[in-house]
């Protein structure tokens, strides 16, 4: 073989034999594990840790929070969605409460070509006047209860059974002591519910329990026809604590559901105007301390300080409960 | 001339026949001393029996695969915000692991105005580049028909982007998934302009080629993908094909699905419901 000829085919061989150690010295061992590629990256891709700590995580701390949320219909919105990803809380600090809710939930339900019909959505600019959602909405049950059952009960029969509710309540359903609310001209189907909520355990207090546990069904529905029926006109109840201008302002929050002057626009939610000052602060106050519970309620008096509270309640029982209300169930 | 070029010929081809026979003997003597596995076609990886990649998972009993209901989607990018936070994604618009488009049919027009998050008039809504909504910039237009469609990558089972890659850095997992290996990557974007459905991204910063993994650090633990946790409506449907009750396996059974350019030949493995011809 010509000598030429034997050189080129051993520099082609000295070529392949370096080729192959260089290769095998720069491959890594785990490369062809699996297949063409480095069988190591897989465990180092899968061992990255998860930021998003889902629901399951949360509840270990926040059972009350949890407990309310996944009875409701933002069941579907995990807490990480509004609170941020809980990798390394509550070791390094607490998650963020968004501040500018309207930004948030708008994220959703602005009314916007394309999203389906099926999903609750608004107007933003007609909605609501600019004001924080969470003013009527409690985000963890965003639903607000209006569903108001029709009372069918007997004005007569309501007035006889009424006679041992005289005693705290007033003969005419005015209340003679500022802490018990008076009951003349409430909505019917909001007595009706309160009551049934007594009797059901579903709200308690030390004097009405026991009362309402001994009420039959019917017997409710007479009471909340009887009350509903009577004229909510009465003297003014002394001076209360609060201030009634500074009511004014803060009871334009609670204008949508109960009217701008107290007179509930849904038989479902109560009248307040007229009402007695030391019950409705007391009423307040039992909301934010979860005592009395309505998630919308809870969300809207979180943020009361003990003197909106008190001017709140100033304002609502300033108010005139006018005749338009007689009855209730017109709606 | 001819008299004397017959005879050097005679000789290159000689020359040419011995040098393809040493070639041939060096390359069996080469291939053998190395012990290279046969690869059938490196698409397909090729299990050797030897210890799994991870512990307290096996997956060899996954085949992940991925739905999107784009009847369900209200266009919240609550995904596109979980996927960036879950994986570390550059926070600005233009990298994203996944992504949602709107289709919007105007009245007397023929095709869809498409948007995504984006498009600087999402942008200018939300205010930063780092926070994502769609702006309703359709509000006040006669609007025939609209939706919005969420986008990812489809872990095709014959990857083109895992075809291109010259170093081994792309590569489909035994369970499914299309991952990038950021060691070996080294930056050539091939795979970015292989992919028919723009769904790698090049990360300037460190240089490398990043993608959807499916969440594969989650799913691999039980979890499901950050994007399929966060969405509010279920428009992402996540799970095991191998489980027949899986909610991949149901909704698949359940709806009429499709897949994104079929024509490519790349079999995506994300399937939709809801879309029509214009999204591809």
């Amino acid at each position: 073989m010509p000598k030429h000829i034997v050189r080129i085919i051993f520099l082609i061989v000295a070529f392949l034999v370096i080729a192959l150690i260089a290769k095998s010295y720069f491959t890594v061992d785990s490369f062809y594990q699996y297949g063409h590629y480095r069988g190591d990256s897989v465990a180092e891709i899968a061992a990255q840790e998860p930021v998003f700590q889902t629901p399951a995580y949360c509840v270990a701390c926040h059972a009350e929070r949890h407990a309310q949320w996944s009875a409701n219909s933002h069941k579907s919105v995990i807490c990480e969605n509004c609170h941020g990803a809980a990798q390394g809380h509550p070791q390094n600090g607490k998650l963020p409460i968004p501040q500018d809710k309207v930004k948030l939930c708008t994220l959703c339900h602005e009314a916007m070509p394309g999203r389906p019909r099926t999903q609750p959505q608004i107007e933003v600019a007609k909605h609501s006047g600019g004001q924080q959602c969470t003013v009527c909405h409690n985000a963890h049950a965003p639903k607000i209860t209006s569903a108001a059952t029709k009372v069918v009960g007997s004005i007569a029969a309501g007035k006889q059974r009424s006679e041992s509710c005289a005693g705290c309540h007033g003969a005419e359903g005015i209340s003679g002591n500022d802490t018990w609310p008076s009951l003349a001209g409430q909505h019917p189907a909001y007595l009706a519910r309160i009551l049934g909520a007594y009797k059901s355990g579903a709200q308690k207090d030390v004097a009405m329990t026991p009362i309402a546990q001994a009420l039959s069904d019917a017997d409710v529905q007479n009471l909340a026809a009887y009350y509903g029926s009577l004229s909510c006109k009465a003297a003014a109840s002394g001076s209360p604590a609060g201030d009634v201008a500074a009511g004014r302002d803060l009871a334009k929050n609670c204008a949508a559901c109960h009217g701008e002057t107290g007179i509930a626009s849904n038989p479902a939610w109560p009248n307040l105007a007229g009402q007695k000052a030391g019950y409705l602060a007391n009423a307040l106050k039992a909301f934010k301390a979860g005592l009395r519970k309505d998630p919308t309620m809870a969300g809207a008096s979180r943020s009361l300080s003990d003197t909106d509270i008190a001017n709140l309640a100033a304002y609502y029982s300033a108010q005139v409960c006018t005749a338009a209300t007689q009855g209730g169930n017109k709606r | 001339m001819n008299q004397e070029t017959k005879p050097t010929l005679a000789a290159r081809r000689a020359f040419l026949n011995k040098l393809g026979l040493a070639a041939t003997c060096g390359g069996a003597v080469v291939g053998s001393l190395a012990g290279i596995p046969v690869v059938a076609a490196k698409t397909e990886p090729v299990s050797k029996g030897g210890t799994l990649p991870l512990k307290d998972y096996d997956w060899t009993k996954h085949q992940w695969s991925f739905g999107v209901d784009a009847t369900k989607c209200i266009g919240c990018l609550r995904c596109v915000e979980a996927c960036k936070v879950e994986n570390n994604v550059v926070r600005d618009a233009h990298h994203f692991r996944t992504w949602v488009e709107r289709y919007v049919y105007l009245e007397g027009e023929n095709s869809a105005r498409i948007d995504s998050q984006q498009d600087p008039v999402n942008i200018a809504a939300s205010g930063s580049e780092a926070e994502y909504r769609f702006a309703n910039r359709y509000q006040d237009a006669k609007v025939e028909k609209a939706f919005f469609v969420p986008k990812l990558c489809n872990h095709c089972e014959h990857p083109a982007c895992v075809q291109v890659c010259p170093t081994g850095a792309t590569y489909k997992t035994e369970d499914g998934v299309v991952l990038i290996d950021h060691e070996y990557c080294f930056g050539c974007r091939y795979c970015v302009q292989a992919c028919p459905y723009g769904a790698r991204f090049f990360n300037e910063e460190k240089g490398v080629t990043d993608k959807c993994t499916w969440c594969y650090h989650r799913i691999t633990k039980g979890l499901q993908p950050a994007c399929v946790d966060a969405c509010p409506v279920g428009a992402r449907i996540f799970g095991d094909l191998k489980d027949k009750q899986s909610p991949i396996s149901l909704f698949i059974r359940n709806n009429r699905v499709q897949v994104l350019k079929p024509e490519t030949g790349n079999a995506p493995n994300v399937y939709y419901v809801g879309i029509d011809k214009e999204v591809r």
